[in-house]
């Protein structure tokens, strides 16, 4: 069969070419989906903000400023955003790590400083093992009640799933996290309204 | 069209990518923890696979052969990604679990090796046959692997957000069959079944690759 000969205009012929062919249709396709990609994250935020704190009806997202200084008091903890619920208190996005990578989830602080429910949006932990976190019953909702003005206290009661330690730790990580930010930045704001 | 079905039916039996090639395995044992993620792990190995045989046996004779891996990888990547993005719009819900997987397949050395084996030495009419047939070979072992693991290490199965089939919510599985031990035992079997069954219907054992053969009358 004739092949073409590689000499070096050809080369790099073929490959801007491809490349250029290539980014095209990647363009193209990145302009289809982001709307439904944007619009889909959003949806699981909503829905995962909703069921974390039950009270609240509406969400607004913190500045910029109350993220550094809340980013400063997780620690390691990826802290995403912080949703101000009104006067029902705040929604805190944190992504811990657990087994299988960063698992975000909403940890729900009300006005006076508990935990009104945490929520995870997206984990990738192993099936059966790990996603207990998400399906154990009595998992998620033992955060509830928690002091979030003094969670290295209420820690001491975290109960770990058997044979998904590390998924639980991670789960237990970002509502520490979450309590810390309360604790240093929330708290000192004005009863959940805007700075 | 015989010789097109010949080449459709390599991939599905006796050059299946899994069982008989074991390429790809990587992905393969990851993602076949769930019957959903298994299969569209599998349609979009099908479709990344057959897409990119086409694009490369169309332009075999224009691609210089020096520059050749670079210009397949980049025809892959930019369908993987294709997949990629489509899968976060659509079905965000499999594309949280296969996570890190789906761009992965364009290292994965089933789409390269048929690239660079097949598709740049054959016409389109052959190399679709071959990516066809290689991705469903793909797509029928590795759905069968994650529904035996799915089923029996957590007693359901579920697809799309539905329940197919499950046991009594008191069956506690072998959380081994979950792990990477468990895929290897269980694909193991695969590969002996694999074996067995291409040995009744050939009458012989099929010999692929000098290091894993095994000889006439063993089974």
């Amino acid at each position: 069969m004739s092949r073409m000969a590689s000499t070096p205009a050809r080369m790099v012929l073929a490959v801007v070419v491809t490349c250029t062919a290539s980014a095209a249709a990647l363009t193209f396709t990145y302009e289809v989906t982001k709307d439904r990609i944007a619009e889909q994250e959003r949806l699981a935020r909503e829905k995962a903000l909703n069921e974390a704190l039950p009270e609240a009806t509406e969400f607004t997202e913190m500045d910029e400023n109350m993220l550094v200084s809340a980013r400063e008091s997780a620690g390691e903890t990826r802290v995403d955003a912080i949703f101000d619920a009104g006067g029902a208190g705040w929604g805190v996005l944190v992504a811990p790590r657990g087994y299988g990578g960063p698992m975000p989830m909403v940890v729900g602080v009300d006005s006076d400083g508990k935990v009104t429910g945490v929520m995870i949006i997206t984990q990738n932990e192993t099936p059966g093992l790990g996603t207990k976190i998400v399906t154990d019953e009595s998992f998620l909702p033992q955060f509830r009640g928690w002091d979030a003005s003094d969670v290295d206290t209420a820690v001491k009661a975290f109960d770990a799933i058997s044979g998904a330690t590390k998924s639980s730790g991670g789960v237990r990580k970002g509502v520490v996290a979450a309590g810390h930010i309360y604790e240093e930045v929330l708290s000192q704001t004005e009863g959940g309204s805007v700075p | 069209m015989s010789e097109w079905l010949a080449t459709f039916r390599r991939g599905l039996s006796i050059e299946n990518p899994l069982t008989i090639l074991m390429i790809g395995l990587c992905a393969t044992l990851a993602v076949s923890t769930k019957f959903e993620g298994a299969f569209f792990m599998g349609l979009a190995v099908i479709f990344v696979l057959t897409m990119s045989s086409v694009i490369v046996s169309s332009l075999r004779k224009l691609i210089p052969e020096k520059v050749r891996i670079p210009v397949f990888i980049v025809v892959i990547a930019s369908f993987v990604t294709i997949v990629d993005l489509s899968m976060h719009a659509f079905i965000p819900g499999v594309y949280n679990f296969l996570g890190v997987w789906i761009p992965l397949i364009v290292v994965n050395c089933i789409i390269l090796g048929r690239a660079e084996a097949f598709a740049y030495h054959n016409p389109v009419r052959l190399a679709i046959a071959d990516g066809l047939g290689m991705g469903i070979g793909f797509s029928m072992v590795i759905m069968l692997l994650a529904t035996i693991r799915e089923f029996v290490g957590s007693g359901e199965i579920v697809f799309l957000g539905q329940k197919l089939v499950a046991l009594p919510s008191a069956y506690q599985g072998p959380g081994i069959m979950l792990l990477f031990p468990g895929a290897f035992i269980l694909f193991g079997f695969m590969i002996a079944g694999a074996r067995w069954v291409t040995w009744r219907r050939e009458g012989r054992v099929v010999e692929t690759s000098q290091h894993c053969t095994i000889e006439e009358g063993a089974s």
